[in-house]
């Protein structure tokens, strides 16, 4: 089943045009990896997933919600993706708990004790327990970024965008924090990942896209495209990425 | 929003509601007698005709002899003093029904007012510093500084004669300012009305008087052209009166007679704090309560503003942006003027001076509160923002629990800094006559002639209360970031 369909996408900031047209379905269940070069528009294109972005123009359809009607509740349409950003963005005057709960308190209308539960559950699935009473400053990056996907994860979403999440981390923290995420597609969860873990790319995703210069220029399952590259410019761009 | 700052929000409203009911009620009072009351402008320094004595009352010709025509005529008035020339601009604008103050007749002013019967014959005279033996007539003044105070009959002869012996003038507000720039030698001589000149020296003042007085002037009451008809009649009948029965005689007799008490002068530091002591803690608490009345609004209004121009939504930006750069762009002391002088004569209306001082030191201080505000949001990471809205939450939402939180920290430091500005700023209130801590300074050296020493204590007052609410807001601010 079709669950995010981007037809025609372009975005431009002022008269710099950074996508070109774009053309995407992601089947539901189905894990996609986007790399590229830097520059090449890969996170603007998971921005527009869930309109950070303002869309210039094209469509981007997510179950049955056109994303670019002046009329749809953007709102609405957010609960059900959650995102997770490079720099983490855990809101820093919260707890652990808080941070996770802040969302589902203010649009769920559960009890307080479910919410809490559940948040703790996740903090469990995340393996970080212990830690729902610390502030943020108290955390590595690694248990900060595995609180932010902890977060995202109690609005209950079906689709989860993940925005360079390995990035900003030391090496040793990288590992902990791609275990997480296989461990959610394993369980079927719909995923776009922005990245530069190529073995995790080869790994876990259904589909790599490679973008260049505002175009998607190549895709195709993690073996053929990784292996048999059909175009120049995704050649040159893996054998400076693949050592 | 923990107990603690539940509390003190609590105290903060409580504050605010005493202090609106305050600046309200009198207005409601006076409105719902059936007796006009008359407000009639007086200068706040000009002794013997207007002064404040030591026990904070009004005393001198002018308000004895308005008080008595008024008991012959049975009218009630209101004694309002604002300076000379604030009380000059408020009768012209409706802002007072009469002005007595030591007022001149002549052909430019009734052009403008109504004056009564002459009350007072006086002349223009000169004064140098006591120990000035060089400047013994007016050709003694080539070259040298003259201090004038703004709109006196002895302003105008000075600039009559200026070209005429060629000299310079400096212009003051007040008398007692323009007589300490006289002591100090920054000035060589000063033209005043001679029995106010007399009595002042002979309060203690080390100026003396070389030549004689200029032929009469007289003094007279003023109401505003073809306006208070009967007020000006009332005063005619009253000053016949009094003139008839002695009365008048007696009040000249108290203040210029041979027998005539003097308010003491040369008090010194400790003498001049022992006196006013009372009187200088009130004018303070008034600068207090200005400052935390105005700051209370201008923190609603601000943060409606910074809110305003940090918003995605243009037309609030420009709302925010065209408010800013309007009020940054006016100084203080103009829009006191305009709010006080200008918008009462456009509309037609009164507003008291107090009232008018909190609105203008309130929009002022707004519009640097704003930026302070959209400074602090601006502050904030927008990845903050993103992470919120990225989970469903309202752009609204998302302000009021992730961003505005981490930008109050980020703000409380220049919060502090704006709330000691907006205090000093208070000073400059004094123009029209509020009687904060400057203004009461200002009328204790027209009764003591003591500026040097009482700008001194005015001045550690200030840095006194400055360092303690600092050192307090201080405290407060690592309280919260500990939070």
């Amino acid at each position: 089943m079709t669950k995010l369909k981007v037809e025609h996408l372009k975005k431009s900031f002022g008269n710099l045009e950074v996508l070109k047209d774009l053309n995407v379905e992601v089947q539901e269940g189905e894990v996609i990896c986007i790399i590229g070069p830097s520059g090449s528009g890969k996170s603007t294109f998971l921005r527009c997933m869930n309109a950070l972005e303002d869309i210039t123009g094209g469509k981007v359809i997510i179950d049955d919600f056109d994303l670019t009607d002046p009329k749809q509740d953007i709102n609405k349409v957010r609960e059900n993706i959650g995102m997770v950003f490079q720099q983490f963005n855990l809101f820093p005057h919260l707890t652990v708990l808080d941070n996770i709960t802040l969302a589902p308190k203010e649009l769920k209308k559960e009890s307080t004790e479910a919410i809490n539960k559940r948040a703790l559950e996740l903090l469990e699935t995340v393996g970080l327990s212990e830690k729902a009473a610390d502030y943020p400053k108290s955390l590595s990056g690694g248990q900060k970024q595995r609180v932010a996907i902890a977060r995202a994860l109690a609005m209950n979403p079906d689709i989860m965008l993940f925005d360079e999440p390995t990035s900003a981390l030391d090496p040793e923290m990288v590992g902990d924090v791609l275990e997480v995420m296989q461990k959610l597609a394993d369980q079927g969860m719909t995923m776009l990942v922005v990245t530069h873990e190529m073995g995790f790319a080869k790994e876990v995703a259904d589909r790599v896209i490679f973008m260049d210069g505002g175009y998607i220029v190549e895709e195709g399952k993690p073996e053929q495209l990784f292996n048999h590259p059909q175009h120049e410019r995704t050649k040159n761009f893996l054998d400076k990425v693949l050592i | 929003m923990n107990l603690r700052k539940k509390s003190l929000f609590t105290i903060m409203t409580a504050l605010l509601l005493t202090v609106i009911f305050t600046i309200l009620l009198p207005t409601t009072a006076s409105a719902q007698e059936t007796d006009k009351t008359y407000i009639i402008g007086t200068d706040i320094t000009f002794a013997p005709f207007e002064y404040k004595d030591a026990d904070g009352e009004y005393k001198g010709i002018d308000v004895d002899l308005l008080d008595a025509i008024a008991k012959d005529q049975g009218f009630n008035y209101e004694l309002r003093p604002l300076g000379f020339s604030a009380a000059l601009q408020a009768l012209e604008t409706n802002q007072v029904d009469g002005m007595i103050a030591g007022m001149s007749i002549t052909p430019e002013r009734q052009d403008s007012f109504d004056f009564s019967e002459p009350y007072f014959e006086s002349g223009v005279v000169m004064a140098v510093s006591a120990d000035n033996d060089d400047i013994t007539s007016y050709e003694d003044l080539e070259g040298k500084t003259v201090a004038i105070k703004v709109g006196t009959t002895g302003a105008a002869f000075a600039e009559s004669i200026q070209e005429e012996y060629g000299f310079d003038v400096n212009t003051f507000e007040d008398s007692a300012n323009m007589y300490e720039d006289v002591q100090t030698g920054n000035s060589d001589a000063a033209f005043e009305d001679y029995p106010v000149m007399a009595y002042a020296i002979q309060s203690g003042l080390k100026l003396k008087i070389p030549t004689d007085p200029e032929p009469g002037d007289n003094y007279g009451f003023a109401v505003n052209k073809d306006q208070n008809a009967e007020l000006l009649e009332m005063f005619n009948n009253g000053l016949i009166n009094i003139r008839a029965n002695g009365t008048y005689d007696d009040i000249l007799d108290t203040y210029l007679g041979e027998t005539s008490q003097t308010e003491t002068a040369n008090l010194g530091f400790f003498g001049l704090i022992q006196q006013n002591g009372g009187e200088l803690l009130k004018g303070l608490g008034r600068t207090l309560l200005l400052t935390i009345t105005a700051f209370i609004i201008a923190t609603i209004l601000g943060v409606i503003f910074g809110l305003f121009s940090a918003s995605p939504n243009k037309v609030l930006n420009w709302i925010a942006t065209i408010y800013v750069d309007i009020l940054r762009g006016i100084p203080l002391i103009v829009l006191a003027f305009f709010i006080y002088f200008s918008i009462p004569q456009f509309l037609n209306i009164q507003i008291p001076a107090y009232l008018a001082g909190v609105i203008t030191l309130s929009l002022n201080t707004t519009a640097y509160i704003a930026e302070l505000v959209r400074g602090g949001i601006q502050a904030v990471d927008n990845g903050q923002l993103e992470a919120s809205r990225s989970l469903g939450l309202t752009y609204n939402t998302s302000m009021r629990k992730v961003v505005l939180p981490q930008a109050v920290k980020i703000m409380i430091p220049s919060f502090i800094n704006q709330f000691v500005i907006t205090l000093k700023d208070t000073s400059i209130l004094s123009v029209i006559g509020i009687v904060e801590l400057t203004q009461t300074g200002k009328i204790i050296i027209a009764r003591t002639y003591s500026s040097g020493d009482m700008w001194l204590i005015v001045g550690l007052m200030y840095i006194i209360i400055i360092t303690i609410l600092t050192k307090f807001s201080n405290y407060l601010e690592r309280r919260l970031s500990n939070d």
